[in-house]
């Protein structure tokens, strides 16, 4: 019975060693951020690189993931991926790549790209498949847009039912049109609009943050 | 419900046929309801009882063997301190002991002189008194005879005598200065004699009270071997003073080994960088645990070294020489891991100060704020505490030690006095379940009441249920 028990007890001891033993990814928090660069938002673009740095850069620490998106005519394209991050696991490598990182933020925030329609779901869905294949065990998406999406002819963007499986998602710095301040009720459509299709596609939270000061309670809470 | 009334247009009539043909019923199935019922409450309370009085059982052979355990661990520390006490009068006797030949020495020395002076001042034997007899009787002679020759011879005589006299005198003067001289000279001796008096009346005192410190101990241990409750009462007092007193200890030290943890975590993911976690934590981080583990583990080894504490018996059991190997081993190992704390110390606050410049910069701050900022203050307390927490931390091999001896008897406490609670409220819960099935039975008994008195009536019977 002993010869029996012992053989198990040890394959039960190293089955338990090994399952404790898990990859970071489960700890690790992958961002995407995506800027809408079409009509009036544009002028938008230095804001929204610093509301970036100082907002969502320092909360990211050793392993942690970053996706820069921008939102044009038609943002599914992997070209719209303005820049790309994967911070390294010693605090000193992080810091030089977060602050290479600022430079290109910076060159991106001064430079004219600007687009005359507006795929914010395709850059949605591009967020999501980068976000899925990082595999973190956070995913957070922020979207800094007017919310309001035009898509060119033929374009179409229907959003799977789990597109944003287990995402948290967060609209940021949504300027208001003209005709959101003529009537509110268009403005307040237009974001329950959003949250349903988010919500739809399996996202598991939606928030649209007035304050760049709440990003770091949104990531808290998502976390 | 409707359905069950035989006859729907009278319900009233329906019901009472029910509870006729029920009473009837259980009239005539009342012995196997009875049985049921007592069956089930069997079932239930009877099981209730049954473990409360295993938990009962349990509860004493647990208490008994804790008490036995407290009684050899109390007689072995009592036999330990005898054994220290033996020890230490050994050493003590040892000295004194070794100190007396020479004490000996001294006072026969000290005594044969003064037996030496003295036989001295009775070899100084004084001359005998009678010279003023014969001075006078030579001057009374003197100008009797009438004869000048014997007149002359007789002067001559006389003055013989006086000088003799007066030699004789003078010799006796010396011999007494002699003799005072002698007696004198005996008094420091004397002094000597009576300090080296006071010098043995010193160990003997020692000596004495030494064996008083035995008696005390003999009292004790045969106090605690006659296994009474008073003394196992002292013990477990005792016991528990000491689990809580090591408990306290133990936790302030976790409290240290927590802020040094924090202190270090940081620096070892720049030196154990690696994306692999283990029940949940970076690698780095189990690192800083290690590091802090091996602190204590080296603490336990000094101490065990050093003989204050004796939680591994074959260190204990090694020559002076190899626990003096494991000694210097265990402090090289505590210099080098506080050193070590002490540098990442430092390296934390070189990178905190680096994030906190990035985070300004970021944000668009000036990173000249930071430059006006002189953090030598904190490095060096850093540093300081980072070399000096490994030293507190290896101190808790002392408390942990008390906490192992004494975690026995009080987790046997706590468990006694959790399952005891168990055993009571069993017992409430099965004398609750005893009355509702004796009151289930009665209801059962007072449901039939008529038919069984009617039959008692045709048994001619008197009026009762049972």
């Amino acid at each position: 019975m002993l010869k029996i028990i012992k053989p198990v007890l040890f394959a039960l001891s190293v089955s338990l060693v090994v399952a404790a033993c898990s990859d970071n990814k489960a700890y690790e928090t992958s961002y995407c951020t995506m800027v809408d660069i079409s009509g009036t938002y544009s002028s938008q673009k230095k804001s929204v690189v610093n509301i970036v740095k100082a907002g969502i850069l320092p909360q990211m620490i050793p392993g942690d993931s970053l996706f820069f998106v921008k939102i044009d005519s038609n943002s599914y394209a992997e070209e719209n991926l303005v820049t790309k991050l994967t911070l390294d696991y010693r605090p000193t490598q992080a810091n030089s790549q977060k602050l290479t990182l600022s430079k290109t933020l910076d060159k991106f925030g001064s430079g004219k790209a600007r687009s005359r329609l507006t795929d914010i779901s395709g850059a949605m869905m591009l967020c999501s498949d980068y976000l899925k294949k990082t595999q973190s065990g956070t995913q957070i998406m922020f979207i800094f847009s007017d919310m309001k999406e035009e898509l060119p002819n033929g374009v179409k963007r229907n959003f799977a039912d789990d597109e944003f499986e287990g995402m948290h998602i967060a609209a940021m710095n949504v300027i208001k049109l003209k005709k959101d301040s003529n009537d509110p009720e268009v403005y307040r459509k237009r974001l329950r609009k959003w949250e349903k299709r988010i919500t739809d596609a399996g996202a598991d939270n939606w928030s649209t943050l007035l304050d760049a000061t709440k990003i770091q309670e949104f990531i808290d809470q998502a976390k | 419900m409707e359905s069950l009334y035989l006859f729907p247009k009278m319900p009233g009539v329906s019901i009472a046929i029910w509870v006729v043909s029920s009473m009837i019923f259980m009239f005539f199935a009342r012995e196997p309801m009875h049985k049921m019922i007592q069956a089930m409450s069997d079932a239930t309370a009877g099981g209730l009882r049954k473990m409360a009085s295993w938990i009962r059982a349990s509860v004493e052979a647990m208490r008994e063997k804790d008490r036995k355990v407290l009684l050899e661990s109390g007689v072995a520390k009592i036999q330990g301190e005898i054994l220290q006490e033996f020890h230490r009068i050994d050493t003590a006797n040892t000295k004194s002991v070794s100190g007396y030949p020479e004490l000996q020495l001294k006072l026969d020395e000290n005594i044969a002189k003064i037996e030496g002076d003295y036989k001295e001042c009775g070899q100084v034997a004084p001359e005998a008194p009678g010279w003023s007899e014969v001075v006078e009787t030579i001057a009374r002679a003197q100008g009797s005879t009438g004869d000048r020759i014997i007149e002359k011879m007789l002067g001559e005589i006389h003055k013989s005598a006086v000088s003799g006299e007066k030699k004789a005198l003078s010799e006796l003067r010396d011999v007494a200065g002699k003799r005072h001289k002698i007696l004198g000279g005996m008094a420091p001796v004397w002094k000597r004699i009576e300090k080296l008096g006071k010098e043995i009346n010193h160990k003997v005192d020692k000596v004495i009270e030494n064996s008083r410190n035995i008696d005390r101990y003999m009292d004790q241990y045969e106090k605690i071997s006659t296994g009474g409750s008073e003394s196992i009462d002292m013990l477990s007092s005792k016991v528990t003073k000491l689990f809580i007193i090591s408990l306290i200890v133990i936790c302030v030290g976790m409290v240290g080994a927590f802020i040094n943890f924090n202190l270090i975590a940081l620096p070892m993911s720049e030196l154990v960088p690696a994306g692999v976690r283990v029940a949940g934590m970076a690698v780095s981080e189990i690192s800083a645990l290690v590091i802090v583990a091996l602190e204590l583990v080296l603490g336990i080894f000094l101490f065990e070294a050093i003989g204050v504490t004796h939680t591994f018996p074959q260190i204990a059991n090694m020559t002076r020489g190899k626990r003096q190997i494991i000694l210097y081993g265990a402090l090289f190992g505590l210099l080098f891991l506080s050193s070590v704390e002490a540098s990442l110390a430092i390296l934390r606050e070189h990178l905190a100060e680096a994030k906190s410049a990035l985070d300004r910069s970021l944000a668009g701050e000036s990173a000249t704020i930071a430059e006006n900022i002189d953090s030598n203050i904190t490095v060096i307390g850093q540093a300081l505490l980072g070399f000096v927490l490994p030293w507190i931390l290896a101190v808790i091999a002392i408390p942990l030690e008390m906490f192992i001896e004494a975690s026995q008897h009080a987790f046997a406490k706590i468990y006694t006095i959790i399952i005891t609670v168990i055993c009571h409220l069993a017992n409430a819960v099965a004398f609750l379940i005893e009355g509702f099935f004796k009151i289930l039975m009665h209801i059962f008994d007072i449901y039939i009441i008529v038919p069984v008195q009617i039959s008692n009536m045709f048994k001619g019977k008197p009026a009762s249920v049972s």
